[in-house]
């Protein structure tokens, strides 16, 4: 059986030193700047693909920057900083959705309506434009678990859902990729 | 007639992710060998997560971020300070007197800007008008922090030790945060939020030496 969170995370998970933490922890502005330069390629990643474009994956980025330098004191080392890093980000974005203040399903309907098959260059491009027509929760749950690597245990932890109905978002989300992807 | 029971949605995801058990894989293995429609269906699943696996992450200029970040993690970061005395009356003189202080410095930083202008030291000449004025602030408020201490360790000696624990204790902390913005400020040297955030964290020093110095 393999497990896909140890199959793809070790990608992204770049272990900060934890007097590095530690600083940062205690204040140290250019300790938390080496966390930034550490981790945001990969808070990035999850967020361009939660957010589904650019401009708001990385307003996402700057939010959950700044959301976790107010919360630092709270992380204790039991999950790894980039878990810790990702769970922050999945709470913004779905606060960002409740408060209705960014629509990124909703803008990016209108661009891929008007995109044509000569327009997908490759690969990325096809499953990002794919992964923006998804509804949010399927979207946010596949991108956890299928590209991230997370368990639907710890999904159902990071965005408040039950096991289940991560799973049940997981083969909706993954049945509506194929049915977007195949020609 | 046996009818047959195809794989479960469960089931043709987990073969295909590779999360199923043995004992449920070699029975899931078993039908797809006599099931052409569950085999085309569970191929079509791995072949989404081979893509899936193969596609790069998105990237971007993630450096270009940092400084934006960095400006709204140093705009929250203004000390509060707590009065070192719980007394209402004397809080509100205290709170008094450093309006004072600070109109005066504010003042006094005016007046330096006239006199610069008048002797031809045009301040926009050599940097933004809103980073010199930023830069005269904290230095003209340091000066004053400067002379307060001094006046401060004069009187030391006779306040309670509870009273003189809190004062360290307060005045650690602004330092502290004067410290972490002037090395912000040397990696940043023409960001007028920061040097802004300087000149308030020095106000703040100042203000509190000055209900020190009127609590007597």
């Amino acid at each position: 059986m393999r497990a896909p969170s140890e199959a793809v995370r070790p990608v992204n998970d770049v272990a900060a030193p934890d007097d590095i933490v530690r600083r940062a922890q205690q204040g140290d502005v250019s300790a938390f700047e080496i966390l930034y330069r550490t981790h945001a390629a990969a808070v990035f990643a999850l967020c361009r693909r939660m957010a589904g474009n650019d401009r708001d994956a990385r307003d996402l980025v700057q939010d959950v920057f700044v959301r976790a330098w107010e919360r630092l004191r709270t992380f204790r080392g039991e999950s790894s900083l980039l878990t810790w890093l990702h769970r922050l980000a999945v709470n913004v974005f779905l606060g960002d959705l409740r408060s209705a203040s960014r629509h990124p399903t909703d803008e990016l309907s209108d661009d891929i309506a008007g995109t044509t098959a000569s327009d997908r260059i490759d690969n990325r491009l096809d499953l990002d434009a794919a992964l923006a027509r998804l509804p949010a929760g399927a979207r946010t749950v596949f991108v956890l678990h299928d590209i991230h690597g997370y368990s639907h245990q710890e999904i159902a932890q990071m965005t408040g859902i039950a096991p289940g109905t991560a799973r049940a978002q997981l083969w909706r989300a993954r049945r509506a990729l194929l049915h977007a992807l195949e020609p | 007639m046996t009818r047959v029971r195809h794989l479960s949605e469960e089931e043709r995801h987990g073969l295909a992710e590779g999360s199923l058990d043995d004992d449920g894989t070699r029975d899931a293995e078993a039908h797809l060998a006599v099931c052409a429609s569950c085999a085309a269906d569970v191929t079509r699943l791995r072949s989404l997560m081979r893509r899936i696996e193969s596609a790069p992450p998105p990237t971007d200029d993630l450096d270009s971020l940092w400084p934006g970040i960095r400006s709204r993690i140093e705009s929250g970061k203004v000390v509060l300070l707590q009065p070192a005395s719980r007394t209402g009356n004397r809080r509100r003189g205290w709170m008094a007197a450093g309006l004072v202080a600070a109109a005066t410095i504010v003042a006094l930083a005016a007046l330096e800007l006239r006199q610069d202008r008048a002797s031809g030291r045009g301040l926009a000449t050599t940097a933004p008008a809103s980073l010199s004025l930023a830069s005269d602030s904290a230095r003209l408020y340091r000066d004053e922090a400067t002379r307060l201490l001094d006046e401060m360790e004069l009187r030391r000696a006779t306040l309670p030790p509870a009273t003189r624990t809190a004062i360290d204790d307060d005045l650690r902390t602004i330092d502290d945060a004067i410290k972490e913005l002037e090395g912000a400020i040397a990696h940043d040297p023409s960001n007028p939020a920061l040097r802004q955030l300087l000149a308030s964290s020095y106000r703040q020093k100042v203000d509190l030496l000055e209900r020190i110095g009127n609590a007597g």
